[in-house]
């Protein structure tokens, strides 16, 4: 345990650190574009410079710990270092901040204003390069905007092993490329580049020059699509800055996902498909209760429900593993006396979807099957004779396999052909208008909370089934 | 790229394991020796081989401008505009080379004959301006000396 002394401060680092990891555990900030905790150190940016006493400066992310040395990180020597830095790096950056999707969480720009504040020094023309340029359908580079800091490079040799970027050219004129084989193309976590960009060169162009970042606030969440069970923040519009005109879908809608830093689970990545959460949420939702799908309210529909329980003798249910801890344990406590149950996989890989990889992708496409499968047995290929009541607790069930002439209750969230077939369609909460836990594939439970209202129409799954035990008559 | 793995593997058995990724530009210099160029193939041929991504080799490619993805000219005058060469009148060779060849620096003549390019110091200054005629250094170059050059050409 090498002592070193941080400003005059004596500081226990460990063996192996370097100055900048020390300083950071203990809470001293040395500025830093290239070096990135999970990505090896490359050491480009230089802007993280100390000053050893009694030695020249040197860059600290590089420097490893020596019993007693005495740095500074703020000394006048290292002031000015950081403010040439900041005036190299930006000699040719445009300064569009104004148009820039990254305004508001740019560490160029948070570090522009506190350690340089001044123009460019060059009195030449700023070099021009590639705008809107793509590395890949998900992914483009505005290469005037670059500093070259080499994250994505390396994030694409070491973390996601595509190898599909890197740095052509040379001098001012080098360029960040994909390689010309395509594979930036097919790396399924190509899109943490954008994450890891310090600055706002790499952007997504489905998101390019649609939210300002001081107008979203990040929910903290779990990704559903695979038994990782990702940690994830959920973006959306603010509530206090909520829009009145234009289109007020906007207001509940998800703007972007971004990993939420898990060492538990995800590390500081998570995949392609967590960015696409929309795509999974945003599909069409259903928010009327049928009987035989006559839409009917929501309370006549619970009580025709109850009806169907209370007379049924052998009733088996189908439970979602995309159901939360909270609502399997509703739905056990509920119904788990009087109805068998069984798990049910709503989701199977998609055509074409990575199905597993040793990074973080899982076959299992579903959030919550260890939960589902702790309390409840794996579905049966066959129902058996004399079942007389179904209930289906949410998507991806074919109702074409499901014995005929028995009446079926059916609970999901989303607008799907199945629906109108039930005896009873109840409509359901998605994840992102509910609290609730998820236990992944490893035994780890993540937290996820609401990040928009629920409608009156639907119902959250965890009170429906308690209201579903209750004897059939109007709801108290 | 086949017929070159007998000298790359010489290459390969004067490295400890591990440094294919070193190989990379004396592979690279061979195939362009042997072809003129580096083609596409070749880089695909040479990824496989050393075992290192092709993002690699194409940033060795376009970090080096003496590296070329495209067929040259039989002949490749390369005129020295750095200064010792421009002070000794190479913007007036230039001038001569385009007003004869019909092509500017970094084009080739429709016949396939020549190609001209412009390079900086090609560390003979004493004997400024120079012309490289693919490996061939001309120096102390005139117009009349280039005249006669160029006829000599096929």
């Amino acid at each position: 345990m090498p002592r070193i002394f941080i400003n005059g401060h004596p500081v226990e680092a460990e063996k192996g650190q370097t100055v900048l990891q020390a300083a950071l555990a203990h809470g001293f900030f040395i500025p830093y574009f290239c070096w990135h905790p999970a990505l090896s150190v490359s050491g480009n940016c230089r802007i993280c410079a100390v000053e050893v006493e009694g030695e020249d400066l040197d860059i600290a992310c590089n420097m490893p710990v020596r019993e007693g040395m005495r740095v500074l990180t703020d000394s006048e020597a290292v002031q000015a270092w950081r403010k040439r830095m900041m005036q190299f790096i930006t000699l040719n950056h445009p300064v569009d901040c104004g148009i820039c999707d990254k305004a508001g969480e740019c560490t160029l720009q948070d570090y522009h204003y506190e350690y340089n504040g001044e123009p460019s020094v060059s009195r030449e023309p700023k070099v021009h390069a590639t705008k809107f340029f793509r590395l890949s359908a998900r992914v483009l580079i505005d290469n005037e905007r670059c500093i070259l800091c080499s994250r994505c490079v390396r994030f694409t040799h070491e973390v996601s092993r595509s190898r599909a970027l890197g740095i052509q050219n040379r001098a001012d004129s080098s360029l960040v490329r994909a390689s010309e084989d395509g594979r930036f193309e097919d790396d399924p976590y190509s899109d943490n580049v954008i994450d890891l960009c310090p600055v706002g060169a790499l952007f997504s162009p489905s998101l390019l020059y649609r939210h300002r970042v001081w107008y979203l606030q990040a929910t903290p969440s779990v990704c559903p699509g695979c038994a990782r069970g990702c940690t994830v923040r959920i973006w959306h519009r603010r509530p206090d800055w909520a829009l009145h005109a234009l289109d007020g879908r906007q207001n509940e809608a998800i703007a972007r996902v971004t990993p939420r830093e898990n060492p538990a689970v995800n590390g500081p990545w998570i995949c392609n498909k967590g960015r696409d959460l929309a795509r999974i949420f945003e599909r069409p939702r259903a928010t009327q209760a049928m009987l035989k799908g006559e839409p009917v309210a929501l309370g006549t529909a619970v009580d025709a429900a109850r009806r169907l329980l209370e007379g049924a003798r052998r009733p088996v249910a189908l439970v979602s593993n995309w159901g939360s801890n909270e609502e399997l344990e509703a739905f056990q406590r509920a119904l788990g006396g009087r109805v068998r149950a069984f798990v049910k996989e709503d989701f199977s890989p998609a055509p074409g979807e990575p199905v597993e990889d040793d990074l973080l992708i899982r076959a299992d496409k579903n959030p919550n099957t260890a939960a589902a499968r702790a309390l409840f047995g794996d579905a049966p290929p066959a129902f058996e004779d004399g079942t007389d009541l179904l209930l289906v607790w949410g998507e991806g069930l074919d109702f074409s396999r499901l014995p005929t002439r028995v009446p079926i209750i059916c609970l999901n969230a989303y607008l799907q052909p199945e629906n109108g077939h039930a005896d009873v369609f109840l409509p359901v909460s998605v994840q992102t208008e509910r609290a609730g836990h998820y236990t992944n594939f490893q035994g780890v439970v993540s937290a996820f909370e609401p990040c928009f209202a629920k409608r009156d129409s639907v119902a959250h799954a965890e009170s429906l089934f308690a209201a579903l035990a209750s004897p059939p008559g109007p709801s108290p | 790229m086949k017929h070159l793995i007998p000298e790359c593997e010489a290459l390969k058995a004067r490295l400890p394991q591990g440094f294919e990724s070193t190989l990379v530009l004396p592979c690279l210099r061979r195939v362009q020796e042997e072809r003129g160029y580096v083609a596409d193939g070749d880089i695909d041929a040479l990824a496989q081989y050393l075992g290192v991504p092709r993002v690699q080799i194409e940033e060795v490619l376009s970090f080096y401008t003496q590296f070329r993805r495209q067929p040259i000219g039989r002949w490749h005058l390369q005129a020295c505009h750095n200064v010792s060469c421009s002070l000794r009148g190479a913007g007036s060779l230039l001038d001569r080379l385009r007003e004869r060849l019909g092509i500017e620096p970094g084009q080739t003549t429709p016949d396939g004959r020549f190609t001209l390019s412009t390079v900086e110091c090609l560390g003979s200054c004493g004997t400024a301006p120079v012309l490289v005629v693919n490996e061939v250094y001309h120096e102390s170059m005139t117009p009349e000396k280039l005249d006669a050059l160029l006829e000599g050409l096929e």
